[in-house]
């Protein structure tokens, strides 16, 4: 039985396994000196929703997941259990939205004190999202008695734009800025069965500024 | 044979005329707040409808909503003024006679709610959004602040979990309020000189 649709379950795999192309565009903008010495650890934010941003949750975990391990890791305060500690200061209405605003808040004792507790070096804020637009094309599925099947053809332009900004919480201070630009074309084709060719922008996104973000806190 | 047609057609029909959805927050996990606790005793009175509140809306051309807050605004108000106060007691509109042994006395309640869902929206979130309205008395019954607080909280859509994104858009309008409501609080010198001039005036 599983040799009979071993081939077919192959040939699905390898379908859904196709990619579409994607370019890519990563540039970091250093403002000082970076280092992380061992059990410092950062943690990775998302930028209030009430300046207009729309990070979405998905890649901010992403980030947090891909910086905590592989070679150059490092320690990763998780983002829900940081902001629940410091409750209220890191919510989107509160956080401080510059060093400035950080060094304010810094002078509560208890806030300046949970930070030093646990050892937070950086703060890495995340700007941005994914988009899709600009689609085109047609495609239409019916079902009948003896089956089901497409027909046609459509695609959509992706289109993933980050910006990373690394605060360093011991000087107070900006470090600089990681802006990652992923676009690319999704297609499906359908002759019966649709044939997804999805731009994974996002994840690659993800991938491109996790391993930026390595590079540019080791110095 | 037939049977199965029949519950197969069943299942299709409920599927498409199901044109409802409902969100239950029975606690919004609100955390303590790191604030700086002020040494004064207050009295909350809940308005009754905060024991289990809820809140309906169609979405034109679209299906209803409708947000079941259950105890969760009790839950949030009580996290916020517990962390803030050094002491607190929930008293119910029956007792509210009986204050004078408290500092102050605060009265919370709903003025509004909004929602906007991504086919209204145009784009992957779900929002809410509140206007609490809390007014806190001296002991005298003297009405001292009547502040309205709008909160609003934003959540990105997931795949198969309309109802749990906009429970988390709920949640952190409600996470907002608490914000919103400790800056007001900080802000205002009203309260602090308020309890000081009331304890000037107790006999030594």
């Amino acid at each position: 039985m599983i040799k009979q649709y071993k081939s077919t379950i192959i040939t699905l795999l390898l379908i859904l396994n196709l990619n579409a192309c994607v370019t890519a565009r990563i540039e970091d903008n250093r403002f000082g000196n970076t280092g992380i010495s061992e059990g410092e650890g950062v943690v990775i934010l998302a930028k209030s929703y009430h300046l207009g941003n729309d990070t979405e949750t998905d890649f901010v975990r992403c980030v947090s997941s891909n910086i905590s391990k592989g070679p150059s890791s490092m320690r990763v305060i998780p983002t829900n259990s940081f902001k629940n500690t410091l409750f209220p200061w890191f919510e989107p209405r509160t956080a401080p939205s510059d060093t400035k605003g950080l060094a304010n808040l810094l002078k509560r004792n208890r806030v300046a004190e949970i930070i030093s507790d646990n050892n937070i070096r950086y703060i890495i804020w995340l700007d941005g999202n994914t988009d899709s637009a600009g689609g085109g094309g047609s495609m239409s599925c019916a079902m009948g008695p003896t089956g089901a099947g497409c027909f046609g053809f459509a695609w959509w332009q992706n289109d993933s734009k980050y910006e990373a900004t690394i605060w360093d919480i011991r000087d107070v201070k900006n470090e600089g800025n990681i802006s990652a630009e992923y676009s690319g074309t999704s297609f499906l084709p359908a002759i019966v069965i649709p044939i997804p060719l999805f731009a994974r922008t996002q994840t690659k996104a993800c991938k491109g500024l996790s391993d930026q973000l390595k590079v540019f806190i080791f110095g | 044979m037939k049977k199965i047609y029949c519950l197969l057609s069943l299942f299709f029909l409920t599927s498409i005329i199901n044109c409802s959805s409902q969100v239950n927050i029975k606690d919004p996990g609100i955390p303590n707040l790191l604030v700086t606790q002020l040494p004064y005793h207050v009295a909350i009175i809940y308005p009754k409808n905060f024991e289990n509140f809820t809140h309906e809306e169609k979405v034109i051309g679209r299906k209803s909503w409708k947000i079941d807050f259950t105890r969760s605004n009790k839950l949030l108000f009580n996290k916020i003024f517990s962390s803030f106060f050094s002491g607190i007691t929930v008293l119910d509109e029956a007792d509210s006679t009986s204050t004078l042994e408290f500092d102050l006395v605060i009265k919370p309640s709903i003025d509004a709610i909004e929602f906007s869902v991504p086919e209204q929206s145009q784009d992957e979130t779900f929002s809410v959004w509140i206007r609490y309205r809390i007014k806190i008395f001296d002991n005298n019954g003297i009405e001292i602040i009547n502040w309205p607080i709008s909160s609003y909280g934003k959540a990105s859509t997931s795949t198969f979990a309309d109802e749990q994104d906009l429970a988390n858009a709920a949640v952190l309008a409600m996470r907002d309020a608490a914000a919103l409501i400790i800056l007001q609080i900080e802000k205002s010198k009203k309260i602090t000189n308020i309890i000081s001039s009331m304890n000037r005036q107790q006999p030594l």
